[in-house]
C-alpha cells in the first residue's frame, strides 16, 4: 500500500484536530491518535519496503511546488514522532486536563496538533522554502506550548529564550538555505554529493541545527525550557523535538558535500556535550532540569556515533562506519523512547507532589508504585545499562569506534578519546540515576507534599507503559528493528544500503535476554528464600540512634559532591554560607546554585555589552532636527569625499 | 555438550570464588604474626546466613531484595563472557567485552539503589563514593581494553586476552591492579576490615542488610574479585603459548599472585585518605593511557 493516502488521512486528522481541540477533548484525543497512528503506519510502510514515497505537486504554495518525500532516514524519525507524540497526546488529557487549566488546556491542544503537524511536515519537506515555513511553525507552536503555565515568571522567561535561541538558529538556516538555493538555482533537495562548492555550507547547517538539537555549547536555552514546560511538552521536546536538530544535521551531511573536517568537528562536539550534558546533569536539584540536561548528554552519543559515519566516508567508506550510524539512528529511538518515559514518569510526580525540587521528595515508592518502576525502566535505559534499549545503540556506537581505532589510520585519534569518554559519561549517567530514584523514591518523605503524593491516573500510566515495553522491546528484541535501521543508513549513503545485521547483535541479544530471565529468576528466588513478603522490619541502623527523622537523609548534593568537584570548572558553582560559630551556634546556611555557564557566564556578559554600546548609540537620536541635518550633511561630505578618493587617477 | 560445560564453569566460579577472601586473610594474620580464621571462613559465613532470618528497614521496598539478587546475576554473568585461558569463554561474541563492563556497571547500579532504600546518611555516604570512584575506575578499565583492542584488532575478550600485552604489560598490570583493588573495595581505597562507618564504601553500603541477601551480596563480591583477578592474569600473560595443562597451572599461580599482592598491599599501607583517591585512580589511568600509546606504537613497527 502506498504511504499516500495514509499521509493523507494522518493529515486530514490531525488538522481537525487542531480546528476541534479547543472544544472538545475527547474528539481532539480520537483525532490526534487517528493522526498519530496512520503517520506510524505510513512510516513503517517506507521502512519496511524498499521505495521512497514520494509526490509532487501541480500547484504551487508560495511560489514553489510542494514537493515531499518519505525516505528511510524521514520515516526513522516520523516513527519516533508519532509513538512519543501519541503517548504524550494520551497522557496529556489527564496532565493537563480541562479541571485544572480551564483556559490553558484548550488552546494547548490547538497548539499541540499544530507542533505535531509541523514536525511532520518537516520531515516530509524536499523543499528548502517549504522546509523553513514548516521549521518556523514548528518553533513557534513549541514556543506556546512551553509557555502553557503563564502565569510563573520562570515560564515566561524561559519560553523567550528559547524563542530567541531557535531564532538565533533560524537565521543559520535562512542563510543556508538561500546560499543553497542561489547557488544551484532550485529550492529542491535532492542529492546534490557532486557538487563539491556547496561543502562549506555545512558548518551553516551545524550551527543552525545544533542550536535545535542542543548540542554544547549551544544547549543554553535547552534546560529552562525543558524544565518549565508541562510534563508532556518537555517529552516531546526532549524525545522528538530535538531530535528534529539531528535529522536535519543527517538529512543534510547525506544530501551535501561536507568539508573534510565535518566528521572530526562533529564527533568532538559530540563527545563534549556527552560529558559536559552529564556532568551538569549530575549537579542538579530540580529533577527535570536534570533529565534536560541528560538530553544534551545524549544528543552527544548521537553525533559521535554521526561524527563517526562522517569520518567513515571521508575515509573511502570504512565499513566501522555504517556500525556508528546505526548506533546513532538506533539511540535517536532509544533515546526518544526512554527521555519521553522519563519526562511522562517525573510529570506524574510533579503532578503529585506539586515540586520540581528533589530534595523535598523522597520515599515516593509506597505511595507511587507504578511510577517508580516505568521511572526505574527509562532510567535504567537512559543510563545504558543492560538489558535494556541504550545499551544497545551505545554498543552499536563502542563498536564502530572501537575498529575505526583498530584500523590505526588518523581516524583512531578521533575514535580512542570518543571510547574513553563515552565511557566517563556512562559512569556519571549511572551517578546521576542513582541519585534521581535514590533522592526522588527511596528512603523517607522529606516534606508532607511527598508524604501525600497519590499514584497517576490510568491515562497518564498506560502510556509509560507503552513507553517502558518498547524500551525492553528495543533491548532484547534489536533484531526485530535491524532492518528500519538498515535502510535509513542505506538512505543516508546509498552505498551502505544493505548492511546485514552484525552477528554479534544477534549474540548480544541472546545474552541479554538470557540474562534477563536470570534475573527475574533470581530476584524471585531470592524473595522466596528471604521470605520477603512477611520479613520482620526494623529500624535503619544508624549507629544505634533510634529516632531517625527523614532530614538526616543523604541529600542529593552530597550525593553528586564527589563527582561534580571534579568538573568545578565548568560548572562554577556559586556558593553562599554562613557557617555555624561558638558553643551555641544560633543560625547557619548553605546555599550553592548551579547557573547554567554558557547562558550567565559568556552569553549573558556579552549580550550585556552588546546593549551598553546600544545605549551609547542611541544619545545620536535625541530629536532635535538640526543635529540630523548635520549628521546628513556630514554624511554627504563624507561620500562626496570617498567619491573624489576614488576617482582620483 | 554446552550444558555440562556450562554446569562445571559455573561451578568452578563459584565454589572458588569465596576462596579468595580467606587466602587475601590468611596472608595478613601471616604478615601479622596472627594465627587468622580458617582459609574457608567466607564459606561457614555465607552457610550461617543462608540460614538465618531477614530483618529488613522499615522505608525499604522489595527492590532492597531483589537489587542484590540483580547484582549477583549481573556479576556471575560477566563472569561467564570472561574466557578462562584455553577453555575459552562461555559466550563469546564481537563486542562481549562491552557487555562485561557494563553488567558490572549494572551491579554497581543495583547495590546503589539497595543501599539508598533505607534512607540512611551512612550507606548514602557509601553509594555515592561508589558510584564517583567508579567513573574514574571506568575510564581506567575502557583504556586498558582499548589498548588490549588495539593488539589484537579485536573487541572479543577471548582473542584480546590472549597473547601478551607486550611491552605495555607492566604498565597495564600496575594499572588494572589498581583499578582491582578500587573496584572490589581494597585498601588503599576502602578497608573490609574497620568498622567505622563514616570511612567504608562497599561495607557501609549494605550495612542494613541482613541473612540470605546479605549472603548474596558476599558471595558476588568475592566473584567480583576472583573476576578481576583472572582479567588482570589473563591481559598480561601470554596464555596461548602455553599447553593446556600449562596453561591452567599458570592462570591458577597468577589468581594467587594477585591474591597474594592484594594481601600484602593490605599489610603493608594503610587507606588512603579519601580526598587522595582521585589521585591513585587517576595515575591508574594514566598507566593504562601510556599502555595504550606503547601499544600503538608496537603495532606500527
Amino acid at each position: 500500500m502506498s504511504p499516500g493516502p495514509i499521509l493523507l488521512l494522518a493529515a486530514a486528522a490531525t488538522l481537525s484536530a487542531i480546528v476541534a481541540g479547543p472544544r472538545s477533548a475527547r474528539a481532539w484525543l480520537a483525532l490526534m491518535l487517528t493522526g498519530t497512528v496512520a503517520g506510524l503506519a505510513a512510516a513503517l510502510v517506507v521502512l519496511g519496503g524498499s521505495v521512497d514515497w514520494e509526490w509532487r505537486s501541480d500547484f504551487a504554495l508560495g511560489g514553489e511546488d510542494v514537493h515531499l518525500r518519505l525516505d528511510g532516514v524521514s520515516a526513522l524519525f516520523l516513527v519516533l514522532l508519532c509513538v512519543v507524540g501519541g503517548a504524550a497526546t494520551v497522557y496529556a488529557q489527564d496532565y493537563w486536563s480541562e479541571k485544572q487549566y480551564p483556559q490553558s488546556a484548550p488552546r494547548g491542544r490547538a497548539w499541540w496538533g499544530g507542533l505535531l503537524l509541523s514536525m511532520t511536515w518537516v520531515l516530509l519537506c524536499a523543499n528548502g522554502l517549504h522546509f523553513l515555513i514548516g521549521w518556523e511553525l514548528f518553533t513557534v507552536c513549541a514556543f506556546f506550548l512551553i509557555r502553557r503555565d503563564d502565569r510563573r515568571p520562570a515560564v515566561r522567561a524561559a519560553s523567550w529564550l528559547y524563542l530567541a535561541a531557535s531564532h538565533a538558529g533560524t537565521v543559520f538556516l535562512f542563510a543556508f538555505f538561500n546560499a543553497l538555493a542561489v547557488r544551484r538555482g532550485s529550492w529542491d533537495l535532492d542529492a546534490m554529493r557532486d557538487q563539491a562548492e556547496l561543502a562549506p555550507l555545512f558548518w551553516l547547517a551545524l550551527a543552525g541545527f545544533g542550536i535545535k538539537a542542543g548540542m554544547f555549547p549551544l544547549h543554553f536555552w535547552l534546560p529552562a525550557a525543558h524544565a518549565n514546560a508541562p510534563s508532556h511538552v518537555s517529552a516531546i521536546l526532549s524525545g522528538v523535538a530535538i531530535k528534529m536538530g539531528i535529522y536535519g544535521l543527517v538529512r543534510f551531511s547525506g544530501l551535501l558535500p561536507v568539508p573534510a573536517a565535518a566528521g572530526w568537528v562533529v564527533i568532538g562536539l559530540g563527545a563534549v556535550s556527552a560529558l559536559l550534558g552529564i556532568a551538569f546533569a549530575l549537579v542538579q536539584n530540580d529533577y527535570k532540569r536534570l533529565l534536560a540536561y541528560c538530553s544534551v548528554e545524549n544528543i552527544g552519543i548521537i553525533l559521535i556515533g554521526l561524527g563517526g559515519a562522517l569520518l567513515a566516508a571521508s575515509q573511502n567508506d570504512a565499513p566501522w562506519g555504517r556500525l556508528a550510524l546505526a548506533g546513532a539512528f538506533l539511540h535517536v529511538w532509544n533515546h526518544g523512547v526512554s527521555k519521553a518515559l522519563l519526562f511522562l514518569g517525573a510529570g506524574s510526580v510533579l503532578h503529585a507532589t506539586g515540586t520540581r525540587e528533589m530534595s523535598r521528595l523522597g520515599g515516593l515508592w509506597q505511595r507511587m508504585p507504578w511510577t517508580t518502576g516505568l521511572f526505574a525502566v527509562g532510567a535504567i535505559a537512559v543510563a545504558a545499562l543492560p538489558p535494556l534499549n541504550g545499551f544497545i545503540s551505545e554498543w552499536l556506537v563502542y563498536l564502530g569506534l572501537f575498529e575505526a581505532a583498530s584500523t590505526r589510520t588518523i581516524a583512531a585519534w578521533a575514535a580512542i578519546p570518543a571510547i574513553i569518554l563515552l565511557a566517563v559519561s556512562g559512569a556519571l549517567a549511572l551517578a546521576s540515576f542513582t541519585k534521581v530514584i535514590g533522592i526522588i523514591f527511596l528512603g523517607a518523605p522529606r516534606t508532607a507534599a511527598a508524604s501525600r503524593a497519590h499514584e497517576c491516573g490510568r491515562m497518564m500510566r498506560g502510556p509509560m507503559l507503552v513507553l517502558g515495553g518498547l524500551c525492553a522491546a528495543l533491548g532484547l528484541l534489536p533484531l526485530l528493528f535491524w532492518p528500519a535501521i538498515a535502510r535509513a543508513v542505506g538512505s543516508w549513503r546509498p552505498g551502505w544500503a544493505d548492511a546485514p545485521a552484525p552477528v554479534a547483535l544477534g549474540q548480544l541479544s541472546a545474552a541479554q535476554v538470557l540474562l534477563g530471565v536470570a534475573g527475574v529468576a533470581a530476584a524471585a528466588w531470592l524473595w522466596r528464600k528471604a521470605r520477603g513478603g512477611s520479613a520482620r522490619r526494623g529500624l535503619t541502623w544508624d549507629c544505634g540512634y533510634a529516632t531517625l527523622a527523614a532530614r538526616m537523609q543523604y541529600t542529593g548534593g552530597s550525593l553528586a559532591g564527589v563527582a561534580a568537584g571534579w568538573f568545578d570548572w565548568a560548572l562554577q558553582p556559586e556558593l553562599r554560607q554562613r557557617r555555624p560559630r561558638g558553643q551555641f551556634p544560633a543560625s547557619a546556611f548553605r546555599r550553592e546554585r548551579i547557573p547554567e555557564t554558557v547562558l550567565e557566564k559568556i552569553l549573558g556578559p556579552v549580550s550585556a555589552a552588546i546593549r551598553q554600546l546600544a545605549a551609547v548609540a542611541r544619545r545620536l537620536q535625541h530629536g532635535r532636527l538640526q543635529f540630523y541635518l548635520l549628521y546628513v550633511v556630514i554624511g554627504l561630505a563624507a561620500l562626496g569625499l570617498l567619491v573624489w578618493l576614488e576617482g582620483r587617477p | 555438550m554446552w550444558l555440562p560445560q556450562l554446569v562445571v564453569r559455573l561451578a568452578l566460579w563459584l565454589l572458588l570464588a569465596p576462596l579468595l577472601p580467606g587466602l587475601i586473610n590468611r596472608v595478613k594474620a601471616w604478615v601479622a604474626g596472627r594465627r587468622g580464621p580458617p582459609v574457608g571462613q567466607l564459606y561457614y559465613d555465607l552457610a550461617k546466613l543462608w540460614r538465618k532470618e531477614v530483618v529488613w528497614s522499615t522505608l525499604a521496598s522489595p527492590a532492597f531484595i531483589v537489587g542484590p539478587a540483580v547484582a549477583w546475576v549481573a556479576v556471575v554473568g560477566a563472569a561467564l563472557l570472561l574466557p578462562l585461558g584455553p577453555a575459552g569463554a562461555e559466550w563469546s561474541f564481537r563486542g562481549d567485552v562491552l557487555l562485561l563492563l557494563y553488567l558490572l556497571a549494572l551491579a554497581r547500579f543495583a547495590t546503589a539503589w539497595a543501599a539508598l532504600e533505607t534512607g540512611s546518611a551512612f550507606e548514602g555516604m557509601g553509594a555515592a563514593r561508589e558510584v564517583s570512584y567508579a567513573v574514574l575506575a571506568e575510564a581506567a578499565l575502557i583504556t586498558a581494553v582499548v589498548s588490549l583492542s588495539l593488539q589484537t584488532s579485536s573487541v572479543s575478550l577471548t582473542t584480546m586476552l590472549a597473547p601478551t600485552a607486550g611491552a605495555g604489560a607492566v604498565l597495564l598490570a600496575a594499572g588494572l591492579f589498581t583499578v582491582l583493588l578500587a573496584e572490589n573495595c581494597r585498601v588503599p581505597f576502602d578497608d573490609p576490615n574497620t568498622h567505622l562507618e563514616l570511612t567504608m564504601v562497599h561495607e557501609v553500603m549494605i550495612l542494613d542488610h541482613s541473612g540470605p541477601p546479605l549472603a548474596v551480596i558476599l558471595h558476588g563480591a568475592a566473584v567480583k574479585l576472583l573476576l578481576f583477578s583472572v582479567l588482570l592474569v589473563q591481559a598480561v600473560v601470554p596464555l596461548d603459548q602455553f599447553s593446556r595443562g600449562v596453561a591452567v597451572a599458570v592462570l591458577a599461580g597468577g589468581v594467587l599472585s594477585v591474591t597474594l599482592g592484594v594481601g600484602l598491599v593490605e599489610s603493608f599501607l594503610a587507606r588512603l585518605a579519601f580526598r587522595r583517591v582521585p589521585l591513585l585512580l587517576t595515575t591508574a589511568f594514566l598507566l593504562c593511557l601510556f599502555a595504550l600509546l606503547v601499544a600503538w606504537k608496537g603495532g606500527v613497527q
